[in-house]
């Protein structure tokens, strides 16, 4: 999201606020945040692919909703349906209007191919609706598809591919392709939504929920290119409680928009210029300059997604919504367990809930011991966070180290109770704070890093080695 | 509900056939926009504007810009005459050049720009 984007959600949230009822802030909504998919979708260097992924989320998050509704679709859901093709058709049409052109990077494609997509996406949706509550193994496909595109998209060497055969496609050249040119906007994120209500349907904890609004909550536009990972019960009671922009309320927005702001485009755009990256970290050659480029980068990192977090929900409370916290204090943390409970919180969650948990569940009730039911879990979870990220070794190693620690903290914890009488001192707290803090300081050298060499070259000039 | 279909369906039939347009603005447009993309060294939106043949081509312009900063000036062209298939363009106006406080300006008349239709859609397509 640019300063144009924040001003304009800004902007509409308040001109929107005191005119609308419920029912007409509800569609409101959902138009924006189909707008929203385009508007802040980037431009890619394959053509129109800037309008075809957010079509491909859009055709996603309604496969996604048929396959979890419970009973068949109503008229309601049939308006909501024809609301997004409508705001689609609108879109695309710029392309035949250059004064108004256009909402995405690039002109949108012909109309016949929109209209043909659009025809495609509703035999789907026909065709997925006509069972009512749809057979496990269903649910089970849907869930598979979101991970193995999330997994081409994450692994370089298949997004390469993947882009080779687009351009292919679309009359290009395919020897120019490379794993940067799809950039599909937030789709780590929305995988995890649509997830959730899957495994969610699967469990039995899903609530109804019309077309419209399992389209809002998917695609709600200030959490759709960086989170939080809302859950779908929380969020619709949101969606459906009363809702005035008081005072109060505009208070909190405006404090965390601007705290946002400061903090992304102040703060972490300031500290980019000399924080760790592969371009200056090989360069470096004391060890008291990488020092300073690797606290450079913990700060510009928290600042950045921090700050960006802070924007989303400061404009989440423009609209009416209360969005999870995704941090809280994280580098003032005694402990890795800790941090992670205050760092990413809504991923941590989300892996607790559909990971942790039920393996852990699992593993106790076969009676293995407590350290065996940990390790993968702690262990694990870390991992698919790191992998979450990019399926590289750089990312790997990371989730190693993080796992790895939250294994040693537990242990080291559960032995030292009872027999560290000092560790409520001051003393002990600051220096547990300073112990995880460069712990984790150290962790960020393997995900700036992409090549696990950069990584020991900085490790080694960090610990006394030449350059 | 079927009413609110077929509307959305003839509406954007009638903007579909109503898009006809004109194609030497079309590919006046388009050149202006490659050059606007050059000078901004917006290489996405470069290859967006190139035909298939031309996208190479298109970020070699764009290196020759590493290093400076670009900006248009002035600039504004028309579509003088076909070759083949390919419309040709011409401009006038310039590309300043900025290094070290000095500015060079790259005028734009000193080429025609070759332009084709491409997926329905009018693109730079190298110089003559």
């Amino acid at each position: 999201m640019t300063l144009t984007h924040i001003l304009v959600f800004c902007g509409i949230g308040l001109l929107t606020a005191p005119l609308l009822k419920a029912n007409a802030r509800r569609w409101l909504l959902l138009v924006l945040s189909i707008l929203a998919l385009y508007w802040l979708q980037p431009a890619t260097p394959i053509r129109n692919l800037d309008f075809w992924l957010p079509t491909a989320t859009l055709a996603l998050t309604i496969s996604a909703w048929a396959l979890t509704r419970q009973s068949s679709p109503t008229r309601r859901d049939w308006i909501a349906g024809m609301v997004a093709v409508g705001t689609v058709l609108l879109t695309a049409a710029t392309r035949h209007t250059p004064a108004l052109c256009c909402l995405t990077p690039s002109r949108p494609p012909q109309s016949w191919q929109v209209l043909l997509a659009l025809a495609a996406i509703a035999v789907v949706m026909l065709t997925l609706s006509r069972k009512q509550n749809p057979a496990n193994v269903s649910l089970a496909l849907g869930g598979g598809l979101l991970l193995v595109m999330l997994i081409v998209l994450k692994t370089p060497a298949l997004v390469q591919t993947a882009s080779a055969l687009l351009r292919r496609w679309s009359g290009q050249d395919p020897a120019l392709a490379s794993a940067l040119d799809i950039r599909w906007l937030g789709y780590s994120y929305i995988a995890f939504r649509l997830l959730h209500t899957l495994l969610d349907k699967l469990n039995g904890r899903l609530p109804e929920a019309t077309l419209g609004e399992y389209l809002t909550y998917t695609l709600f536009f200030p959490a759709l290119a960086a989170g939080p990972i809302d859950r779908i019960q929380r969020f619709m009671q949101d969606l459906h409680a009363e809702f005035s922009l008081d005072a109060g309320r505009l208070l909190l927005a405006g404090k965390r928009i601007v705290m946002g702001v400061f903090m992304k485009f102040v703060l972490a755009d300031g500290l980019a210029v000399f924080a760790l990256h592969p371009n200056n970290a090989l360069q470096t050659l004391a060890a008291g300059w990488m020092w300073l480029l690797t606290y450079a980068y913990a700060l510009r990192i928290f600042f950045d997604f921090a700050g960006y977090t802070s924007i989303a929900i400061g404009i989440g409370h423009l609209f009416g919504f209360t969005l999870p916290e995704n941090f809280r204090q994280p580098y003032r943390q005694p402990n890795l367990t800790a941090f992670w409970n205050s760092w990413h919180i809504t991923l941590a969650q989300w892996f607790r809930a559909y990971y942790f948990n039920p393996l852990t569940r699992k593993l106790r009730q076969r009676k293995w011991p407590v350290w065996a039911i940990l390790l993968p879990g702690q262990l694990g979870s870390m991992l698919l966070i790191g992998l979450w990220h990019g399926i590289t070794w750089n990312f790997l190693i990371w989730g190693l180290w993080h796992g790895l620690g939250l294994f040693v903290h537990n242990r080291w914890s559960e032995f030292m109770k009872g027999r560290a009488p000092w560790a409520e001192q001051r003393w002990a707290k600051v220096g547990g704070t300073l112990l995880t803090f460069h712990y984790v300081l150290l962790g960020w050298v393997w995900f700036a890093l992409p090549e696990p060499e950069q990584a020991f070259y900085v490790f080694n000039l960090l610990f006394g080695g030449s350059a | 509900m079927k009413r609110i279909f077929l509307f959305l369906l003839l509406s954007a039939l009638l903007l579909s056939a109503c898009a006809g347009g004109n194609d030497e603005e079309a590919a006046a447009n388009a050149v202006e926009a490659y050059l606007a993309a050059l000078a901004a060294q917006d290489n996405d939106t470069l290859v967006n504007l190139s035909c298939a043949v031309w996208e190479q081509g298109a970020l070699t312009d764009s290196a020759a810009y590493d290093g400076v900063t670009a900006r248009l000036e002035d600039a504004q062209c028309t579509a003088t005459g076909a070759d083949g298939d390919s419309l040709l363009v011409s401009c006038t106006g310039s590309i300043i050049a900025t290094y070290s406080g000095e500015d060079r300006p790259l005028p734009l008349d000193r080429v025609h720009y070759v332009t084709v239709n491409e997926g329905g859609d009018w693109r730079m397509c190298g110089y003559k």
